[in-house]
């Protein structure tokens, strides 16, 4: 089905339809960053749909900063219904960390109920990035700047409006329902491929300057530096804030906290982070990562090590989000250019 | 919903006190929760947080289950507070069990040491269970001193009379005291002149990762091929379903892929031992 196209009011109007089944988000636009807002009467008026990824990874719509996942020992379940979720304007590198948080929270026998009916009842417009910033780097580890899968519908702005293209039957469903909001996209598809084009070329050329290795040498790499002072350098500068992990969109641990509540208990399940020295400290003591730089190790590790045997792909998705967060300046495409 | 997360409420029956550090609780679940030796649980005091334990009693047991719990840290030493009659939250089971198939027919050696016997307590009740399935089991269980000694009525006492042929024990103190007439050494000295062939034997070892970590050189050098041995790794389990990604080993989380491991397995992961 498709291409097709839709013009800028027609997408402020099917958002606004859509709005009664979801609880929207779309990016506006702040001090040249970019951060998703529910959206309000006033549509798609200020949102920006191409450009780059928002700062907050769009892994805090499906798996918050704390989410409440248990009552226990009261009677009552409130299983209380949100309106499910639709995101405008999610990038490749969004999509992509799905891969890894759908494996996570999805796998068998103990599905993470609360992410998975989530995504399920989730919907996802994403958008292809219109220009790159200096901390993107996804394409030196093999990801597009525009979406090839994951997404109901993905948008390629364009000339005052979009090139739509389903994604699944989801978004076919979207798309037949509101054919009207719709024209043909044949004029348009040659230039959708040219600005493709394009960008991917301007990216390449910025991400050279990174001197990242090839992507299918990293995880050889990185086994290779294992046993290396590259992580005590690494982690010199590092105050152990957690805020790479928070704001990487594949960065999945989170802790377990309990609290009283009135006549029952509540567990709350927070973000945490493997930077922190408790992380893998068991009781009594023994910590398998003392070290900071053992724990930095780790993070790279998860990343480029584990997730590649056991998905087949990275826990990064080149967002570059953990290089504008840190404060103590560690740049992730650095390290990776020490690897080699 | 389904949600994995959510505690039974449990009813604590009794307490029992193995050493001044170590109690065993008996515990009763509201609705059934049924494990296999090895497995684990998530044991939580109620808007506090949990911790978890493998189970120590006979996974024949119907509706009730024992956890013995080292007082280590603050879970741990809230739960030593716990009376009889309190209430307490349970999850699971989680994990890899010990593939007692595997076991049959084989000569079984157990190598414990301190609160490490716990789960090598439900093992070896389920050995028990159905003995003629396999040749000899061969237990060796180290303590500190004397009085750490857990499980002392079974260990002193009720096994030694089990099946003699079959089941043997090996019991060490690393210190003793007056009335102790016993072995004295560590848990190492009773792998010394086994009486087993190994190539029909299985060694399955628990205790402090101190201890494990000797064990299992001990074994090797021995003779036992890493495949022969089985170890339950001690990481932080958080979630218990390999989500929260405290317990990594590897490329595996202890609480899905664990805490069961056999050594070949896990023998080229750094840090498997601290």
């Amino acid at each position: 089905m498709g291409p097709y196209f839709i013009n800028k009011s027609n997408l402020d109007r099917l958002a606004k339809c859509l709005s009664k089944t979801y609880k929207i988000f779309a990016p506006i636009k702040s001090d040249d960053k970019r951060f998703f807002k529910k959206l309000g009467e006033d549509g798609l008026k200020d949102s920006v749909i191409g450009e780059i990824r928002t700062v907050e990874p769009v892994k805090s719509f499906y798996f918050p900063a704390r989410t409440k996942i248990a009552e226990y020992f009261s009677e009552e379940c409130p299983d209380k219904k949100e309106r499910p979720i639709a995101i405008i304007g999610a990038k490749a590198c969004d999509l992509v960390s799905f891969k890894v948080m759908d494996y996570v929270y999805g796998q068998e026998p103990f599905r993470d109920p609360f992410y998975v009916s989530m995504r399920d009842s989730g919907l996802i417009i994403s958008s292809d990035c219109t220009c790159y910033g200096e901390t993107c780097f996804c394409a030196a580890i093999g990801i597009m700047p525009y979406p090839a899968e994951g997404f109901d519908i993905n948008l390629s702005e364009l000339d005052g409006g979009y090139v739509a293209e389903a994604g699944s039957v989801k978004g076919e469903k979207i798309i037949k329902e509101y054919f009207r909001l719709f024209q043909s996209a044949e004029p348009y598809i040659e230039k959708k491929d040219s600005n493709r084009k394009k960008l991917k070329e301007d990216l390449l050329e910025h991400v050279k300057k990174s001197k990242i290795p090839p992507r299918d040498s990293i995880q050889a790499a990185f086994k290779a530096k294992f046993d290396s002072p590259l992580w005590e350098e690494v982690s010199r500068t590092c105050v152990e804030c957690g805020a790479c992990n928070y704001v990487c969109p594949a960065c999945h641990c989170f802790i377990l906290m309990d609290q009283k509540k009135e006549e029952s208990f509540e567990r709350l399940r927070m973000w945490d982070s493997c930077l922190l020295m408790s992380f893998a400290r068991v009781a009594g003591g023994a910590n398998p990562r003392k070290l900071l730089a053992q724990r930095m190790r780790n993070r790279f590790d998860k990343k480029f090590n584990f997730f590649p045997d056991v998905i087949g792909r990275f826990g990064c998705t080149g967002c570059g989000r953990c290089i504008e967060a840190c404060p103590g300046r560690i740049d992730i495409r650095e390290v990776l250019s020490k690897l080699q | 919903m389904d949600n994995p997360y959510l505690p039974i409420k449990t009813e604590v029956l009794d307490v029992i006190e193995e050493s001044h550090t170590i109690k065993t609780f008996r515990l009763k679940p509201e609705s059934s929760l049924r494990f296999k030796a090895g497995q684990f649980i998530e044991m939580s005091i109620p808007g506090i947080g949990e911790a978890p334990f493998t189970p120590s009693s006979s996974p024949y047991e119907k509706d009730k289950l024992e956890i013995t719990i080292m007082k280590a840290g603050r879970i741990t030493s809230l739960i030593h507070n716990l009376k009889k009659g309190d209430m307490v939250g349970l999850r699971g089971p989680y994990g890899k069990e010990y593939p007692l198939a595997e076991f049959e027919g084989k000569e079984i050696l157990l190598v414990g040491g301190g609160v490490g016997l716990a789960p090598l307590r439900a093992l070896f009740l389920a050995l028990v269970h159905d003995i003629e399935k396999y040749k000899s089991v061969l237990f060796c269980c180290g303590s500190r001193t004397p009085s750490d000694i857990i499980y002392k009525d079974c260990v002193l006492d009720k096994w030694q009379g089990l099946d003699k042929k079959r089941i043997k024990f090996r019991i060490t103190v690393d210190r003793k005291d007056e009335a102790w007439k016993g072995n004295v050494g560590l848990v190492t000295t009773t792998l010394d002149k086994l009486e087993i062939n190994l190539k029909n034997s299985v060694s399955i070892v628990c205790g402090p990762p101190i201890m494990m970590k000797f064990a299992t050189f001990k074994l090797l050098e021995i003779g036992y091929k890493p495949e022969q041995i089985y170890l339950s790794m001690e990481k932080n389990m958080s979630c218990g379903v390999g989500k929260c990604g405290h317990c990594r080993l590897g490329n595996f989380y202890a609480c899905k892929d664990g805490p069961v491991f056999r050594y070949d397995k896990i023998s080229h992961i750094h840090e498997i031992w601290d």
